[in-house]
């Protein structure tokens, strides 16, 4: 799951000079740091604002000849720090609820399945709430294709830790989806 | 969680693998887990679906409306300067006023029609019923074959109803007035001198 996206360094060298790598990377990583920004709560908006910010500090960081090594971990921590400033409540804003428009995402599905799936999201969307916050943006950063060492980084805590946080995390999700 | 993710050492892997494969209960453990971790990717991936689907409509219906204003903004600034240029020319009054109107009365306009390019000249008549006065027909023949009645230099009649200015009573029927009235350049009335 986390290891079959990018490699940890991506050959930055040529992120400077070739335009290429720029928009390979760019491709490559804009909706994972979206749907991450998006799950910490950011509107749409907001996630795509900040990943705009990401990258233009990318380039910075790499014309000013700044260290190349695993930028994906440098991009999500860079993004991670700009959505913490916007958010005013990361309780409230991720906890919002969003079932009264799940019809809109399951619109060709069958009126059974549709039950089914808003029952799970809404068991998950619960069980959520009883992870902390440390537990949430590991299992982020996780669905994201980061690796453990990439997780600590973002989040500035030691790799063993994320591995005993995702550990927890999905425990708990799974004692509270019954699934 | 940690041999899930891969990230445990390939010896150590393997280990776990063996285990895993031998033990019933830790294989419905790991199942379990597997299927909560694809849950929570499930629904990450859905707040982001629905998030992106609120964008839309708020976007698309304010960017057609300015699209529909600025439209017709640019409608009426094309087409205002010509409509506010052009006042509307005695010739295009209602016609049932001027059928209602008694025999014209004399006004001589272009005997002021040097004194004062802004000058303007109005007739003035009271009626029984007060509601309707007219310009003079010989001298809207006149303008008429003049043409450009809206170039500087020339004046312009306007019939004004005497209830409209006076008070009812105030005038004596059948007394007409011929008014000077001289424009500033900023439109406000400079001289106004009314003779009988």
């Amino acid at each position: 799951m986390s290891g079959n996206s990018l490699p940890l360094a991506l050959p930055l060298s040529r992120l400077a000079t070739g335009e290429s790598e720029t928009t390979t990377l760019y491709r490559e990583l804009r909706k994972p740091l979206l749907r991450y920004l998006v799950c910490l709560g950011l509107s749409m908006d907001e996630a795509q604002d900040v990943v705009q910010d990401a990258f233009l500090g990318l380039h910075r960081h790499v014309s000013g000849g700044g260290s190349q090594e695993n930028i994906r971990g440098w991009l999500f921590r860079v993004a991670h720090n700009h959505a913490r400033n916007r958010q005013v409540s990361y309780e409230r804003r991720f906890g919002a609820p969003l079932d009264p428009e799940f019809d809109l995402l399951l619109d060709e599905a069958t009126p059974e399945r549709v039950v089914l799936e808003k029952e799970k999201f809404r068991r998950m969307e619960k069980a959520i709430r009883f992870l902390t916050e440390s537990e949430r943006e590991c299992l982020l950063l996780r669905a994201g294709g980061l690796r453990y060492r990439e997780i600590g980084e973002v989040l500035d805590i030691p790799t063993s830790t994320v591995g005993d946080t995702v550990d927890r995390a999905i425990k708990k999700l799974a004692e509270k989806c019954n699934v | 969680m940690a041999w899930l993710d891969h990230e445990l050492p390939e010896n150590e892997a393997a280990d776990v693998e063996r285990h895993v494969k031998g033990c019933e209960e830790c294989r419905s453990r790991v199942h379990v887990y597997e299927e909560a971790g694809d849950l929570f990717e499930a629904y990450c991936a859905a707040v982001m679906e629905l998030k992106a689907k609120r964008n839309r409509p708020l976007w698309t219906p304010v960017l057609a409306g300015a699209a529909l204003i600025a439209v017709a903004v640019a409608v009426l600034l094309a087409f205002l300067p010509v409509a506010t240029k052009r006042p509307t020319p005695i010739e295009q009054l209602p016609v049932h006023a001027l059928s209602a109107a008694p025999a014209p009365s004399v006004v001589n306009v272009g005997a002021t029609s040097t004194r004062s390019s802004q000058q303007r000249h109005a007739s003035a008549r009271p009626q029984n019923s007060g509601r309707t006065l007219k310009q003079n027909p010989a001298r809207n023949a006149g303008e008429n074959e003049g043409a450009d009645w809206i170039s500087g230099g020339q004046n312009i009649q306007i019939a004004i109803p005497a209830d409209a200015v006076f008070p009812p009573g105030v005038v004596p029927e059948g007394v007409n007035f011929i008014a000077d009235l001289s424009i500033a350049a900023d439109g406000s009335a400079e001289r106004l001198d009314l003779r009988p």
